[in-house]
C-alpha cells in the first residue's frame, strides 16, 4: 500500500501558480527524495499533505485515509520535520518530547521509553539545558526526535540538511537512513548529493509538475548515457586514436590533456568501434568508461 | 482531552517560565495593596493642605467604600491594560514563530489550541484578580471593620467577566492577523466602539464596558443588579461567540 498518495495537486498564491498538477505516490519502507529548485513548491506540497495549507485542487491520501485541510486526523500517521523547526525555548528536550507524546495520545510509560530512546538516537543524551540555548544542529536533531515520538509510518522532512554544516548534515542523513527500516521517509531537498546518498526513489518537481520520478537506477537507465570517456597514457596515443575514430559514430568530442570524451549516436556501436580501434592501434588506455548520467544531469534535464 | 490537558499544562509552564504569571500576580497584588492604602493615606496627606489664597483642603474621613472605589478604578483601568499587554501575544506569537506546526502535525485539533489557551489565560486572570480582591478585602476589613457589602458577588464578578472578553478579543485578533499589532488593534478597536456606544445613555444597560469599573454603583446601591445583568449576559455570550469564531477561523487558517 502507498503510504502517501498525491493526485493532481494544484495550488496558487495570488496570481502565482506554484503547483499545477502534481501526482506522486510513496510506497512503504522507502526513502523518497523530493527534489526541486528553491521556490519549486516542495514545502507547499508537504504542507498541503499535512493539512496546513489548502489545495486549490487534487487529493492527498495518507495510509489510505483521505486528508482534509485543517483537520489533523491523518497526521497521527505522520511525523514532520520542518526546514527550521521551532520549539518552545523555555522547555528542556525531554519536556518537549513529553508534550509531543501526550499530544500524540501516547501513554506515560511509552512516552518515557520513547523519549529516552530518541534522545539517545539523536545524540542529545545528558543535555539538560533549555531548547533556547541549542545550536542549529541540536535543534535539527531534536526535530527528528519529536517527529518520531509517535512512531509514525511516514516521516516528512522539509530540507532537513539545507542549513547544516557538513558534520550536522552527515549526522542527520545517517539518522534518516537509520530509521528508514521502520518508517517511510519523504525528504525534500535541493542538495543532490544528499539524495544520492540515502534515497531509494526520487521525484523532481519542476514547473509545478513532477518532471521525473523513479528509482535512481531506473532514471539513469531511462536517461541512457550517450558518452564514452577514455584516458590515454600520452597525448601521442590520444592523437593516434582521434585520427582513426570513424566520423559516423560521433556527435561531438571534447579533449582535455590526455582525456577524450566522445558523445556518440549509438553507444554500443561506438564502444565496439573504439575497442577495435584501440586494439588495432595497439593503444593501452589508462581508463575506459561509459559516461553515466549523474543526478545533477537528471535534475538539470528535468528542470530545463 | 489528553491533548487539551497537555497543552494547558504547557501553557501554564510557559506562563511561569516566561514570567507572565509572575507579572500578573505582582501587578495585581500591588493593586490589591494600593487600593485601601490610597484610600487610607491620601486624605491624611491632603487634609489641611493650603492651596494658596486661603483655600484649605478638608478631606472627609475615609471609609471602606473609598477603598473599593480605588479598587474598581485600578482594576477597571490599569488592570485591564495589564491583561491586554500580558496576553496580547497569546496566539500571535505562536503563529508568527511557527511553534504550533510541530504540535498540530502530531494530530492535535486546532480547536484544542484555542480552548487550552483561553482556559489558561482565564485561569491566570482569575487567580490574579482573586488575589487582588483578597488583598484589598483583607486590608479594607482591617482598616474599616464591620459592614457587609451589598451585591458583592455580582459587583466583583463583573470585571473578571469583562477581562474574559478582552482575552477572547486578543485571541480572535491573533488568529485573524497573526501579529501582536493585529491583536491589540482588534481589542482596542472593539473597546473604542463600546465606549462610543456608551455615550448613548440607553445602551449602558447592555454595554459590556460598564462591567469593567461601573459595578461600584452596586456597592453604593446607586444601581440594582438588574441594571448590570443584561450587560453581563451579553459579555458572556460575546466571549463565547468570539471563542467559537476563533476556532472556526483557525480551522480555515493556512499555516
Amino acid at each position: 500500500m502507498d503510504v502517501l498518495s498525491i493526485q493532481h495537486l494544484a495550488k496558487s498564491f495570488g496570481n502565482t501558480s506554484v503547483l499545477r498538477d502534481v501526482s506522486l505516490s510513496v510506497s512503504e519502507s522507502s526513502v523518497f527524495g523530493f527534489i526541486g529548485a528553491n521556490g519549486a513548491g516542495k514545502t507547499t506540497t508537504m504542507k498541503i499533505a499535512l493539512g496546513l495549507l489548502r489545495a486549490d485542487g487534487g487529493e492527498v491520501s495518507i495510509c489510505g485515509e483521505h486528508m482534509r485541510f485543517g483537520m489533523t486526523a491523518t497526521n497521527r500517521h505522520v511525523g514532520y520535520l520542518p526546514d527550521v523547526p521551532e520549539f518552545y525555548n523555555y522547555l528542556r528536550p525531554k519536556e518537549y518530547l513529553r508534550l509531543c507524546g501526550q499530544i500524540a495520545g501516547l501513554d506515560e510509560a511509552t512516552i518515557k521509553h520513547r523519549s529516552s530512546e530518541l534522545i539517545e538516537l539523536v545524540g542529545l543524551h545528558g543535555v539538560k539545558k533549555k531548547i533556547g540555548g541549542f545550536s542549529r544542529g541540536m535543534k535539527q536533531r531534536l526535530g527528528v526526535a519529536q517527529a518520531l515520538i509517535n512512531e509514525p509510518r511516514l516521516l516528512i522532512c522539509d530540507e532537513p540538511t539545507s542549513a547544516l554544516d557538513p558534520l550536522g548534515r552527515k549526522e542527520t542523513l545517517g539518522l534518516l537512513r537509520q530509521i528508514s527500516g521502520k518508517t517511510t521517509v519523504v525528504f525534500s531537498t535541493h542538495v543532490l548529493s544528499d539524495v544520492e546518498r540515502i534515497c531509494d526513489r526520487i521525484a523532481v518537481l519542476a514547473g509545478g509538475t513532477i518532471a521525473l520520478e523513479g528509482t535512481l537506477a531506473e532514471l539513469k537507465t531511462r536517461h541512457q548515457a550517450d558518452g564514452l570517456q577514455i584516458e590515454f597514457a600520452s597525448e601521442a596515443d590520444l592523437e593516434r586514436f582521434c585520427a582513426g575514430v570513424p566520423e559516423r559514430i560521433l556527435r561531438k568530442s571534447e579533449r582535455a590533456n590526455t582525456e577524450l570524451t566522445l558523445h556518440v549516436r549509438d553507444l554500443a556501436a561506438a564502444q565496439r568501434a573504439s575497442l577495435q580501434l584501440l586494439s588495432a592501434e595497439d593503444i593501452l588506455p589508462v581508463r575506459f568508461e561509459l559516461l553515466e548520467p549523474n543526478i545533477e544531469d537528471l535534475f538539470l534535464e528535468a528542470v530545463a | 482531552m489528553k491533548a487539551y490537558l497537555a497543552f494547558c499544562k504547557k501553557e501554564l509552564v510557559e506562563s511561569w517560565r516566561t514570567y507572565r504569571l509572575v507579572i500578573m500576580l505582582a501587578v495585581f497584588v500591588l493593586f490589591g495593596i494600593l487600593s485601601p492604602a490610597t484610600a487610607k493615606l491620601l486624605p491624611k496627606l491632603l487634609d489641611g493642605a493650603d492651596m494658596g489664597g486661603g483655600v484649605i483642603i478638608h478631606m472627609p474621613t475615609p471609609t471602606a467604600l473609598d477603598a473599593w472605589t480605588q479598587f474598581f478604578k485600578n482594576v477597571g483601568q490599569m488592570g485591564m491594560l495589564v491583561v491586554v499587554i500580558v496576553f496580547c501575544g497569546i496566539i500571535a506569537t505562536e503563529l508568527n514563530r511557527g511553534t504550533l506546526i510541530n504540535v498540530l502535525t502530531k494530530g492535535m485539533r486546532r480547536s484544542t489550541v484555542i480552548l487550552a489557551k483561553f482556559t489558561v489565560a482565564a485561569a491566570i486572570w482569575a487567580v490574579s484578580y482573586l488575589v487582588c480582591l483578597g488583598v484589598t478585602y483583607c486590608y479594607t476589613a482591617y482598616y474599616w471593620p464591620g459592614k457587609a457589602l451589598p451585591h458583592a458577588a455580582l459587583a466583583f464578578v463583573a470585571p473578571w467577566v469583562f477581562g474574559l472578553l478582552l482575552i477572547a478579543l486578543l485571541i480572535l485578533g491573533g488568529v485573524c492577523f497573526k501579529s501582536l499589532y493585529g491583536s491589540l488593534l482588534t481589542t482596542g478597536g472593539v473597546i473604542v466602539v463600546m465606549n462610543l456606544a456608551g455615550l448613548i445613555p440607553q445602551s449602558a444597560k447592555y454595554n459590556p464596558v460598564t462591567l469593567s469599573a461601573g459595578t461600584l454603583e452596586l456597592l453604593t446601591k446607586a444601581k440594582a443588579p438588574s441594571d448590570f445583568i443584561p450587560a453581563l449576559a451579553i459579555c458572556l455570550a460575546l466571549t463565547a461567540a468570539l471563542i467559537v469564531a476563533s476556532v472556526l477561523l483557525f480551522n480555515h487558517k493556512q499555516l
